[in-house]
């Protein structure tokens, strides 16, 4: 497992992945400019869209490289000479994704360093009036990362039904849409409006909500923008979630893969 | 022990539109150890598919297979294994080094016994010029003596080849030839499936020779040959005249044509068995099945 | 050699329209709509977890819009600006972010003079107290438009407490108190744009402010030495053109946004612009 981890990890630099994302990273100079666009706010809007950035280059990375990650290799059929080899397709399919999350991590460290650069200068050329607090920044920064990793697992589970890179793409979108819905969602079930919905629809929903994954919880924008207390005990709890699904979906995908016939 | 054993094996696949492919029925097929087996068969009789079901990457539909005694969709059974799929791809933004390497190590290769190893097999396939590029310029030949060159960089026992032949020049046939030999010389197992008779006539010790899904015939290569030699060619030259001829002789009559040749004047140049070789008995096979 | 003609074919057919493009593109009139901006659930649900950049989109929207307008107005062009569009696009906004200032702020800034939609900018400034709990503009606000507009000074003293206890600093507690004056009015609006102005930096809007804030002073300037006179003449002045011939008004009086100063019938000092460019030219029509 480790030695695919290994060498896919070095497969995604190869393919000059990381290259690009520094291209994409060279707009992170470009925001302390355009938070200055701001009437009243200008490092929170330069947090804000620094966070932007940082959270649409990991989505990317999250769909595109999980999404044909498997999918390459069934085409490109590396899964045939990887067969010749001891390895359960529970380890393989483990190294493959422990290495784009380990990549996403490594993105993630470089784009917050970047983060934390950015809004530094913002906050030297306009100082906020609540000052920044740097530790929310990092734990922002490390939860979107965990989301998204947790996005890349999905990408693995439809990957191992799918024959194409369609499932596994616009699959992911589509969990990712409601992922970060459900929590609204099941928020509008509890209020009075949301009460007089039928209650079949109710109890379905509700159901719905206990299985698909609840990105929100991932989200500490707000805290890091505006300086607001990040709860602990919430942030433990989201951590626990984090490990607790993640090993219910990989071990889904681990259990499709391994009955997965390999043409 | 069998290294490999297949039971009563059928695949039948789903293709497009619910068309159903029986590309195996009912074969049983058992190796020693230490044998050379050679699997013929005409495009798209199933050898491939035989040899994806003892790796694992495809299940039978019924029947069972076996590898080094246990099921062979574990991982553990291909543990001293060596296999070379069919047209190989391997990751190709990796070095045939680097490639290597990394196969070594799953097999719990690693420090000098490693590098003795991949040296070994570097030298052995004629990769050591290419073996700082990365896979992605390889020539298909290239490719082809890389996936031998991984499928025996740990010395297994036993080696699974899909066609080890193709993609090959000459030079790297008559290469791998050399290398099966040796291997077989050692006392490994081989398994290989091809379309090249020859090959099999030099290198193996059984063949198998499967059409259209079905096993026709397991034969010890010898007693094909053997059961299969009908004469001799005699090849002789008129020394005044220089007059070529060739004369075809029964065994039993042979000694009696030598001498009424030489008594017409000619000279025998050569004397050739006739070999009814494994071509023709593939061959004969393979149309009687068609008719 | 036939390569080359068609390339230079080629180029000379991009710049033959890329030149009229670009000048039919300058020349479209600086109008830029507010647009169709879909309700606040639908934007959460479709802008995933950029809902803050979609909040700080829409305002910046807005911010541009207003600032179109404002460009206009300054060249006498009079488009009336769709007040109750911009205000529906910054409430979607502060829903998708409810700690977002910049929103507050803007509603603060238009709904106020321009617009005197008070109780609207007093509601949306409740909504913003309650997630920025800690900043006392909020409240300085929603005080200053209690008792500036509304006169409803109870209320008002409420919120100037809240500015108060969130920053210790007693000016705010006894604004209120002032206001109840109308002497004081003026005065006290200076002390608001002050604050406006000290805390941003957006050009339009800081604009917008100082000419406001030149109106008052000239306005404060004017009662200043309307009330000299009545203190050494004992009675009223007839106009603001007796203080200038009396001396107690040392120079004349400039309204920034081209309207001129008089005293109405109560004598309090007014402006033929009401404060705004499009006031000024109806005035002089
Ligand atoms: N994934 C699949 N779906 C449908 N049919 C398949 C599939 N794989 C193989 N087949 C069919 O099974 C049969 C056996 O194929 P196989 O690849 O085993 O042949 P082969 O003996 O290796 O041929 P070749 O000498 O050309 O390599 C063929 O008829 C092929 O069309
Ligand atoms: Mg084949």
């Amino acid at each position: 497992m480790w030695q695919v981890f290994r060498a896919n990890l070095k497969g995604i630099f190869r393919d000059r992945v990381f290259l690009g994302i520094l291209v994409a990273a060279t707009i992170f100079p470009l925001i302390p400019s355009v938070s200055s666009l701001s009437m009243r706010q200008v490092t929170e809007l330069s947090i804000t869209l620094s966070f932007s950035l940082l959270t649409f280059i990991l989505l990317l990375l999250a769909i595109f490289l999980g999404g044909t990650s498997l999918w390459k290799d069934i085409e490109r059929r590396y899964t045939f000479s990887i067969a010749g080899l001891p390895l359960t397709r529970g380890q393989y399919l483990l190294g493959k994704f422990a290495a784009i999350a380990v990549f996403l991590l490594l993105v993630s460290l470089v784009l917050g360093l970047l983060l934390l650069m950015t809004v530094y200068v913002t906050s030297i050329l306009h100082p906020p009036i609540r000052p920044v607090v740097w530790g929310n920044l990092v734990l922002a920064v490390l939860f979107h990362c965990l989301k998204y990793i947790l996005l890349v697992s999905f990408t693995f589970l439809f990957s191992t039904v799918s024959t194409s890179f369609f499932l596994p793409i616009f699959g992911t979108i589509a969990v990712f849409f409601v992922g970060t819905a459900s929590q609204q969602v099941f928020d509008f079930l509890q209020s009075p409006s949301g009460q007089k919905l039928p209650v079949l629809l109710q109890q379905i929903a509700t159901g719905l909500y206990y299985i698909v994954p609840n990105f929100t919880a991932f989200d500490l924008n707000v805290n890091a923008i505006y300086a607001l207390d990040v709860p602990l005990n919430g942030i433990g709890l989201t951590l626990l979630y984090f490990i607790v699904y993640l090993v219910i979906i990989l071990s889904c995908a681990s259990f499709l893969f391994a009955r997965r016939e390999l043409n | 022990m069998n290294v490999i054993e297949i039971e009563n094996l059928s695949k039948t696949f789903r293709g497009k539109r619910r068309a159903l492919v029986q590309a195996l029925q009912s074969m049983s097929l058992t190796i020693d150890q230490g044998e050379t087996f050679g699997f013929l068969g005409p495009n798209g009789a199933g050898k491939s598919t035989t040899i994806k079901i003892i790796m694992g990457l495809i299940r039978p539909t019924t029947g069972i297979a076996r590898l080094m005694g246990m099921d062979a969709s574990h991982s553990a059974a291909r543990a001293k294994v060596g296999f070379l799929p069919e047209n190989p791809a391997f990751y190709d933004f990796l070095t045939a080094e680097e490639y290597l390497r990394f196969v070594a190590r799953i097999f719990g290769l690693s420090g000098k016994a490693l590098n003795q190893q991949l040296e070994r097999v570097l030298s052995l396939l004629d990769l050591q010029e290419a073996r700082r590029r990365p896979i992605r310029g390889y020539s298909k030949g290239m490719v082809q003596r890389l996936g031998l060159a991984q499928a025996l960089i740990h010395d297994p026992e036993v080696l699974i080849l899909d066609e080890p032949m193709s993609g090959l020049d000459p030079v790297g046939r008559a290469l791998v030839k050399q290398v099966l030999l040796e291997l077989r010389s050692q006392g490994k197992t081989i398994f290989f499936s091809t379309h090249i008779t020859s090959d099999v006539e030099v290198i193996c010790d059984r063949v198998g020779v499967i059409v259209k899904g079905k096993m026709q015939a397991i034969e010890r290569v010898e007693d094909v040959l053997l059961r299969q030699t009908s004469g001799y060619d005699i090849h002789v030259c008129h020394p005044r005249t220089g007059l070529h001829k060739t004369v075809f002789s029964e065994a039993k009559t042979l000694p009696e044509i030598i001498v009424s040749s030489r008594d017409e004047g000619f000279e025998v140049i050569k004397l050739e068995p006739r070999r009814q070789n494994l071509e023709s008995f593939f061959l004969d096979i393979v149309k009687s099945n068609h008719e | 050699m036939k390569k080359l003609v068609l390339v230079g074919l080629v180029l000379l057919l991009y710049v033959s329209v890329v030149v009229p493009f670009t000048a039919y593109m300058q020349n479209k009139p600086f109008v830029e709509k507010l647009g169709y901006v879909p309700s606040a659930a639908t934007l959460r649900t479709t802008s995933l977890d950029q809902q803050y950049l979609v909040s700080s989109t829409l305002i910046m929207k807005v911010l541009f819009y207003y600032g179109s307008l404002f460009e206009a107005q300054k060249n006498h062009i009079d488009i009336p600006p769709n007040y109750d569009g911009m205000v529906d696009v910054i409430e979607t906004a502060v829903k998708l972010d409810p700690y977002n200032m910049d929103g507050y702020y803007f509603a603060q800034a238009i709904l106020t003079w321009d617009n005197r939609r008070i109780e609207r900018a007093n509601a949306l400034l409740e909504y913003g107290m309650k997630y920025r709990d800690w900043d006392f503009y909020l409240p300085f606000f929603a005080g200053f438009n209690a008792a500036y507009f509304l006169k409803d000074y109870p209320t008002a003293a409420k919120y100037y407490q809240r500015a108060a206890d969130l920053t210790g600093y007693a000016l705010f507690s006894k604004l209120a108190g002032r206001y109840m004056y109308e002497a004081g009015k003026t005065e006290l609006a200076i002390v608001y744009l002050k604050t406006m102005l000290a805390s941003t930096h957006d050009e339009t809007i800081r604009q917008s402010f100082q000419l406001r804030l030149a109106a008052l002073e000239e306005t404060r300037r004017a009662e200043v030495a309307r009330d000299l006179f009545i203190a050494e003449q004992g009675r009223h002045p007839k106009s603001l053109a007796e203080l200038e011939q009396t001396g107690t008004l040392d120079f004349p009086l400039v309204d920034p946004y081209g309207g001129k100063f008089f005293l109405d019938e109560t004598g309090q000092v007014r402006t033929t612009s009401k404060f705004s460019f499009a006031g000024a030219k109806k005035s002089r029509q």
